[in-house]
């Protein structure tokens, strides 16, 4: 188990916490928050802390801290929903989708220039989520007021304090932020996982794991947007990095007998390596390549030149 | 013998989910239909802005008059004594079963049916809180089901079918992919029949799927919605979640992963109806934001 290394405060404005936090490990993560669990244990997690604050005639504010045994899984948790008031709690500046958002009166952070394009905190209603190095938090007042906001701002930054600034996950670099044709990457839908479960939750493929995802791999699914005369449109991206080819090449096996049965399977590579293929089904054209240890998929092509044009870009 | 399938997004997209499903399930045990309770598909929805104040506290005085409104439209009685007993009888041992977890069910609205109850001349001690495991089920012979209203990230929806899941002993066996199997649940040999009503409570309902509750998807609907067809309940509050969540982004955002459950309760299960045209919607009170599309 990892060292517990927030600190959190005794007492906070009105509020005081017990002396000891609630400790759920991935064995008891099921007691203390029933099916929510999964959502977890789909990342590297190591252990929660939670502690309720408690104040005479004010509701409650609940600080739960997720240790994630890296640092990419407590970005991941943050990046399953972008929505919010993107906060500064460390001074950085606070971006998404290349817009700036809110600075902050804090000192200059030691962020890596790149970390800077993705939030580190959201706020909205009560509600602070926030990543920090390994650690993911959640802070809720179970009622918002000016009172209960500062607090659970004064929380996050006790949470964030003297921790290390990591960048993103890297995969997330090899994300294009366009694709030919004025496909836009839609940021603040971006999301980093390791469980078909979340993949599921963000984008359904089907009923199992068939593209073998588990704590090894690791994924980026986010649309790409297009503004035209009739209104938005978007196809979905999603890139998976496996432990070596080996298993890259197993899953996109499983991924097309499962997905695909009626297509005869062709996992020839071609002189470079790659292996790309395209197909129109139901809700569009649909192209997957694969390179090394990471397969790109994209789903819900409105034609078979943008397909290929996106394959080919990968 | 048909080759089992495994159900993908092409399956729901072009809506051969019943056929999947039915295949993928064949050989379970608890298949048969018969767990619907009476053979009506209505619903009502009673809302009353006054049921919540602006802090989110439940009025008790108003949600008791809203339940009285819903059991004599639901029952066509005049008097909620009247309703009560053409649903439960006084020797029935009756189980309520609340959300527990997870925008949990309000304690209100437990307390507010449990007390009607006892005012409809049912004795105290044969109202159990019914919410856990087989056990629960099996100590009583009539079932309500208190559901909240909300989205739930492993099945779509998390309202009606999913109220009864830890009866199954096995809660994670229903979970994303298995979600459609919910059903399944409402035909254990303990649990088909017992259910007499099923009262959702949509006073403050969670519009995105969480997992925990983020207070940004949840909003004031201020509702109760009652019937005694569990598929047509869930149907119904598909609809409103669905509405919600295009409201807030200005455009279709889908539940995912999509809620299997509801229509395969209907088609594989036989559990009640998920045809919005077969389902009658009776609405009493506050008619702002009704999200029925």
């Amino acid at each position: 188990m990892q060292e517990s290394k927030p600190t959190l405060p005794k007492t906070i404005r009105a509020w005081t916490r017990p002396d000891s936090p609630q400790l759920v490990t991935a064995k008891s993560i099921f007691d203390y928050m029933d099916g929510a669990g999964e959502l977890y244990i789909g990342y590297r997690f190591d252990h929660l802390e939670s502690y309720e604050y408690k104040a005479k005639d004010l509701n409650n504010i609940l600080v739960e801290v997720y240790f994630m045994k890296t640092s990419d899984d407590a970005f991941g948790l943050l990046s399953l929903d972008w929505e919010g008031e993107p906060l500064n709690l460390a001074g950085e500046p606070a971006q998404i989708a290349g817009k700036p958002v809110r600075s902050g009166k804090s000192p200059q952070s030691k962020a890596a220039p790149e970390s800077s394009s993705w939030p580190r905190a959201l706020y909205g209603e009560g509600l602070l989520r926030l990543w920090s190095d390994t650690v993911y938090a959640r802070i809720m007042a179970h009622q918002e007021t000016p009172e209960s906001k500062e607090a659970v701002l004064a929380l996050g930054r006790s949470i964030i304090k003297d921790r290390e600034n990591p960048p993103p996950p890297k995969l997330l670099q090899k994300l294009p932020d366009t694709f030919p044709e004025d496909w836009v990457l839609g940021k603040e839908r971006t999301s980093y996982f390791r469980s078909h479960l979340v993949l599921n939750s963000i984008y359904y493929l089907g009923q199992e794991n068939m593209l073998n995802l588990d704590l090894s791999s690791e994924a980026i699914a986010s649309p790409y947007e297009k503004k035209d005369s009739e209104g938005i449109k978007r196809i979905h991206f999603l890139l998976v990095k496996y432990s070596d080819h080996k298993r890259a090449r197993q899953a996109l096996g499983h991924f097309h007998n499962v997905y695909l049965p009626e297509h005869p399977i062709f996992l020839q590579s071609d002189s470079s390596g790659e292996i790309s293929n395209m197909f129109l089904i139901e809700d569009g054209w649909l192209g997957y390549k694969i390179k090394d240890e990471t397969i790109a998929f994209i789903f819900e092509c409105p034609d078979q030149k943008t397909a290929r044009t996106i394959i080919n870009q990968i | 013998m048909p080759q089992r399938k495994s159900l993908t997004r092409r399956d729901f997209i072009r809506g051969t989910l019943g056929a999947t499903v039915g295949t993928s399930l064949i050989g379970t045990k608890w298949l048969t239909a018969g767990g619907k309770a009476t053979g009506s598909s209505l619903v009502t929805i009673v809302r009353d802005k006054g049921a919540m104040d602006a802090s989110n506290n439940v009025n008790t005085k108003v949600l008791k008059t809203m339940l009285d409104q819903t059991l004599t439209k639901l029952t066509g009685k005049k008097t909620t004594k009247d309703a009560w007993l053409t649903l439960v009888k006084p020797e029935d041992t009756i189980g309520l079963v609340p959300t527990p977890h997870l925008n949990p069910t309000h304690q209100e609205v437990v307390d507010v049916v449990k007390s009607s109850l006892i005012d409809a001349g049912i004795p105290e001690n044969k109202i159990l809180n019914a919410q856990g495991g087989p056990d629960k089920p099996k100590a009583c012979t009539a079932l309500i089901g208190l559901p909240a209203l909300k989205a739930h990230w492993l099945t779509g929806i998390g309202t009606v079918m999913k109220i009864y899941i830890l009866y199954s002993g096995k809660p994670s066996n229903y979970h994303d992919q298995n979600n459609s199997k919910l059903g399944e649940i409402w035909n254990l040999p303990f649990v088909k029949g017992k259910t007499r009503l099923v009262l959702v409570d949509a006073l403050h309902p969670l519009c995105d799927k969480g997992p925990q509750v983020n207070p940004r998807y949840k909003w004031a609907y201020n509702g109760l919605i009652a019937g005694t067809d569990p598929v047509a309940l869930d149907t119904v509050c598909l609809r409103i979640i669905t509405e919600k969540r295009k409201e807030l982004r200005g455009e279709p955002w889908p539940l995912s992963p999509p809620p299997l459950c509801v229509e395969a309760a209907d088609k594989v299960y036989g559990l009640g109806t998920s045809n919005w045209d077969k389902i009658k919607v009776e609405i009493s009170g506050w008619k702002e934001g009704l999200l029925l599309g």
